[in-house]
């Protein structure tokens, strides 16, 4: 097996005392944000990049490594022992995450989503050194159409899947396009949509959008709507995880496993779905329907276990093709161009080491979390009791660092807080902020593969049909455009997750009656 | 500055529906036409527009026989414009979209814009004063600005916190991580040793 014996030589360099450190580095920070309110994994990447710039590669990149699984972890602590409602993939572990906590089961909610993050992420990872150099043998000759293809249905996926309004998710997969453009053009060399302001001239910096949509963005619409009194902790009390919680835990967690790896991995990615089939099937399955929506293990182990290994299936796109189809992933991507190494089919091959440690620091990382998390449990539950004022105050701290660190130019600041008010609108009116940071990103490489495809056709639009490959994802990216508009047409829009918990399932809602009832479509 | 509901009656919110301010609860999708939701909309049809126009501005080298710098623009300004149409004509049929969830975001509050307006007062006089006072000084008196708009009580302790937060962060991006951040002649002079 070659992907082992590639696999064991990344784990020698990972497990090297310098990389130890960074990776321990890593997953501390990563939890550590990833715990605080309000903070979700793409927010704590995009703010921890800046700390990358001064490291060489390998370090910066196993630091993320255990930034991303940390930030992933710490938002699962959050939404378990915070009584509110959090971001979008870890809601379906707060159902009945929360419910545990309630009843006093708080302690063993937690073991069983640390111990669930550990077996999917440790199974996901593994596949995604198995998957990858197949995937790589699959795409290695594929022509400039067929990644623009490509390209086309992970922005269709992006903006239309996700979320609830796929009207909306175009809309900002449109304003990211926009924001892509803005520059110089590549290939030709000439300025476009620059105001005639010669700081655009070299392109909006994505670390600015990103630090702008997610931080300064979330920032402004808390100070819109704060939640006012004390903040509610749950404790992290009761019985730590017993024989019989494990015995309800290791089904949920192989089958989210299964359900979240592939999911994550198709360009229609994301971690929102696969939870949210993780509970249903949990559901439809248990031995105890009783506890459901009362605190059933089974509820918070499935979701969990398909959160971690959609975080992991993300990166075999993101990897072999150099598509990013999560906010986070797009952040990560972003990371890697920072140091001149474009993701993408020839990535395995010219930058073999650094991918290979990479993965098998993820693996490290994600030991170290189970080891750091079920005892530090209690000093995470402190983190979650930060008062906002401060909360939001550093927040805004951290983004003006990020973003001022990148070219220590003030006008970044003021592009940063004029797209920190465009994140605020899109927030306050539905517009998912992926389909943006996702559109920024992969525009350009879009742009320059259509123009490549069509240079070697002269102009022909039909190249962009020529291949079976093209077509049938085109084809796909058609289905994932028109479907789910065809389905809330006729079948109303998608379950809530409070519907889901109720046994409603996944199936969308029949439309309620007309009038009144028009607007929630 | 808004002032909460009280958590123990229950609101009416503008269409006269009981919006009970309970946990877990979904916003309730409001009925009839947002002003904002519109405004949105026409922002978004003025991009979409001025990709279209603004593209014709782009110069294209000489003997461009394919197609150029143009044509990407084109289909994004098509494409933008075309969902702006879509998404006006659904907001206009009264359609909302379902305002986004957040641990700290109360669904039923009235949106306070002076909250918003002092943060982004602050966060802009901290973007002009960042060269002339130094990064710690200028984004402690942003982050006191925000921590007081958010509710934070008494003078010091903003400050004092952030203060202490952005000399500290100053001190190892600069000194340990080499990024470049002014940090204001008093700061530099006191660490200049390192």
């Amino acid at each position: 097996m070659g992907a082992l014996g590639d696999l064991a030589g990344g784990l020698a360099d990972a497990l090297a005392p310098v990389n130890l450190l960074f990776a321990l580095l890593g997953v501390l920070l990563g939890t550590a944000v990833g715990v605080l309110p309000g903070i979700g994994p793409a927010m704590t990447v995009a703010l921890l990049l800046p700390i990358t710039y001064a490291l060489e590669p390998t370090a910066a990149l196993i630091l993320f490594a255990g930034i991303y699984y940390g930030g992933m972890y710490g938002g699962s602590t959050t939404s378990i022992l915070l009584n509110t409602p959090g971001e979008s993939s870890s809601i379906m572990t707060a159902l009945e995450g929360n419910a545990m906590a309630k009843s006093g089961r708080g302690a063993a909610a937690l073991a069983t989503a640390a111990l669930g993050s550990f077996v999917a992420g440790t199974i996901a990872t593994l596949l995604l050194a198995l998957v990858a150099p197949t995937v790589v043998d699959l795409v290695i000759g594929i022509t400039a159409a067929d990644y623009f293809a490509l390209t086309v249905l992970a922005f269709v996926a992006v903006a239309t899947v996700l979320g609830s309004s796929p009207l909306r998710g175009l809309a900002s997969l449109g304003v990211g396009l926009y924001l892509g453009l803005v520059g110089t053009d590549v290939l030709t060399g000439q300025e476009r949509f620059t105001l005639g302001i010669p700081q655009l001239s070299d392109g909006i910096d994505v670390v600015v959008v990103a630090v702008a949509l997610f931080a300064v963005g979330e920032a402004l619409y808390v100070a819109s709507r704060l939640r006012r009194g004390p903040v509610q902790v749950m404790a992290a009390s009761g019985p730590w995880f017993t024989r019989r919680d494990l015995r309800r835990s290791v089904g949920p967690w192989l089958r989210g496993t299964a359900l979240g790896f592939p999911l994550g991995a198709l360009p229609a990615g994301g971690a929102e779905i696969p939870t949210f089939l993780s509970y249903a099937t949990e559901r439809k399955l248990t031995k105890h329907p009783e506890e459901f929506g009362r605190g059933a293990i089974e509820g918070v182990a499935g979701p969990e276990a398909a959160n971690n290994a959609a975080a992991a299936g993300v990166l075999v796109p993101l990897l072999t093709l150099g598509l990013p189809t999560s906010a986070t992933a797009a952040i990560i991507l972003v990371a890697f161009q920072s140091y001149g190494i474009q993701p993408g089919p020839t990535l395995l091959s010219t930058e073999s080491t650094l991918v290979w440690t990479l993965i098998a620091a993820l693996l490290v990382g994600n030991l170290m979390l189970l080891v750091l998390n079920l005892p530090l449990a209690r000093v995470w539950v402190q983190v979650l009791r930060v008062p906002r004022p401060y909360l939001y105050a550093g927040i805004l701290l951290f983004a003006s660092l990020g973003c001022y660190a990148v070219n220590a130019d003030p006008l970044d600041l003021v592009l940063l807080l004029v797209l920190g008010l465009l994140g605020f609108a899109m927030r306050r009116y539905g517009w998912p902020v992926a389909p943006a940071i996702v559109g920024l990103i992969l525009g350009p490489v879009a742009e320059t593969n259509l123009r490549r495809a069509l240079a070697i056709s002269s102009g022909d639009l039909g190249v962009l049909l020529d291949t079976w490959f093209s077509r049938i994802v085109l084809g796909l990216a058609l289905a994932a455009l028109v479907v789910p508009i065809v389905l809330r047409a006729v079948r109303g829009r998608r379950a809530t997750p409070e519907e889901v918990q109720a046994g409603e399932g996944l199936r969308h809602r029949e439309s309620v009656g007309a009038g009144p009832g028009e607007e929630e479509r | 500055m808004s002032v909460s509901p009280d958590p123990d009656v229950s609101t009416t919110d503008a269409t006269g529906s009981h919006a009970a301010a309970e946990h877990r609860h979904p916003p309730r999708p409001r009925t009839g036409i947002s002003r904002g939701e519109l405004a949105m909309v026409v922002l978004l049809g003025a991009l979409g527009v001025y990709l279209l126009l603004d593209a014709a501005n782009i110069a294209v080298p000489g003997s461009a026989n394919t197609i150029g710098p143009r044509f990407f623009p084109y289909l994004v300004g098509g494409v933008v414009l075309a969902t702006a149409l879509a998404l006006g004509f659904r907001v206009l049929r009264g359609d909302r979209g379902p305002s986004d969830e957040s641990e700290d975001i109360d669904p039923d509050a009235p949106t306070s814009w002076a909250n918003v307006g002092v943060v982004v007062v602050g966060f802009l006089a901290h973007a002009l004063l960042i060269n002339v006072v130094g990064w710690p000084l200028a984004v402690t008196l942003m982050f006191a600005l925000v921590a007081w708009a958010l509710g934070a009580r008494g003078v010091v302790r903003p400050l004092l916190t952030g203060g202490v937060l952005s000399v500290v962060v100053w001190l190892v991006f600069v000194k340990a991580l080499d990024v470049a951040l002014p940090g204001g002649i008093l700061l530099e002079l006191a660490t200049d040793w390192f």
